[in-house]
């Protein structure tokens, strides 16, 4: 611990040494992607449903917007982080109320394993979908 | 006023689970209290109610009970602020997510242990000042503590806690206020050892800054925002 003297505001700022452990870079993942969210989320419910009504929203939209590479990053940030922080949220919600070690260690590598599976696959639908291919499927 | 006083009793000696006692009480001036209330209940009616008080006055912080849903001392909890006109409904429980011992008391061990573990006492293995005088600080140095000095160890906060009814393995509001007292006492040197324990996976983290504690903190300690402010310590290294 180093210590300095008392500051201009009369305040004596410590710095500590704190254990980096999974809980501490949970949390600050849920704050990061909680801000993130906050325009990602909002973001795109302004886009889909206030700009644009949602009446309209057919594969056609879709295919004009995953045209660009721009809006398909946008939806693969967006995808990543909800699904994480939801997950890391649940994760949390059960360890409340599951109270053994094993079972738990357990059911963590399970949502895990699912988590990046479900991300990878819905990242890699993001990333390959061919808007030409799906406009003409539809006949538009 | 007339108080209709619902009790939750049990008595491990006889009974296999708890149920609902009910006194009706005439002549009860509004300004007393619900352990005045009590007292009269256990003097005068059913001399077998088990509860804990001392001080009466706030201070001692033995006779936090669950009144009327919420956390607060019997001793500082007024009848008229619980209902008004001509007759109370007051419903008194035992704090919830410690063991019940016997109708109002519960067992406070598994709190003190949370208690003992954030290790609340001054720690300086430093040599004291050569005039032999107090270890100074500025005004300013103690004013970033001042609230969390004002705990009594009730456990208000603790057993309003959602996440501690949940899992009692997390040490709880008030151990975090007691660590929060001496980690942000500039002249104590175990804040690392306290950043230790709370810092762990049943430490600060299962706080979800829902504010039943800081609402049933009867003396007015803003106990999720000291909780935040060890969140902040443990995030960024600097206290």
């Amino acid at each position: 611990m180093t210590t300095t003297s008392p500051d201009i505001t009369g305040i004596t700022r410590r710095k500590v040494q704190v254990q980096n452990n999974f809980e501490r870079r949970a949390f600050l993942f849920m704050r990061v992607s909680g801000i993130a969210l906050l325009f990602l989320a909002v973001g795109h419910m302004m886009i889909q449903h206030v700009l644009n009504s949602s009446t309209n929203l057919s594969i056609i939209f879709v295919a004009e917007q995953w045209n660009s590479w721009g809006w398909k990053v946008y939806d693969m940030l967006l995808l990543g982080f909800a699904y994480l922080h939801g997950m890391n949220g649940f994760r949390n919600v059960l360890e409340d109320y599951i109270h053994n070690r094993s079972a738990i260690k357990i059911i963590n590598i399970f949502l895990a394993v699912f988590a990046v599976i479900t991300i990878i696959w819905a990242g890699y639908a993001i990333a390959a979908f061919n808007p030409e291919a799906a406009i003409q499927a539809v006949g538009g | 006023m007339q108080v209709n006083l619902r009790i939750r009793r049990f008595n491990p000696e006889k009974d296999s689970k708890a149920y609902w006692g009910e006194f009706n009480l005439n002549d009860v001036d509004p300004t007393d209290t619900v352990l005045d209330v009590l007292n009269r209940v256990k003097w005068e009616i059913d001399g077998t109610l088990s509860l804990r008080r001392s001080c009466a006055h706030g201070v001692c912080g033995s006779d936090a009970l669950r009144i009327n849903g919420s956390n607060a001392l019997a001793c500082k909890t007024l009848v008229k602020r619980l209902g008004s006109g001509d007759s109370v409904k007051i419903q008194v429980e035992p704090i919830l997510g410690l063991p019940v011992i016997k109708d109002l008391i519960v067992d406070m061990e598994p709190f003190m242990a949370h208690y003992r573990e954030v290790l609340p006492y001054f720690i300086n293995d430093s040599e004291p000042p050569e005039n032999g005088r107090e270890r100074l600080q500025s005004q300013e140095d103690r004013m970033r503590f001042d609230d969390t000095t004002k705990c009594i160890l009730c456990a208000c906060c603790t057993s309003s806690c959602p996440s501690f009814w949940a899992n009692g393995q997390y040490v709880g509001p008030a151990a975090i206020v007691q660590a929060h007292r001496f980690i942000f006492d500039s002249r104590d040197e175990g804040a690392e050892e306290r950043l230790a324990v709370v810092g762990d996976a049943f430490g600060v983290w299962r706080c979800r800054t829902n504010f039943n504690c800081t609402s049933a903190c009867p003396r007015d300690i803003e106990v999720t925002e000291a909780i935040a402010q060890v969140k902040k310590v443990l995030t960024t290294g600097e206290i």
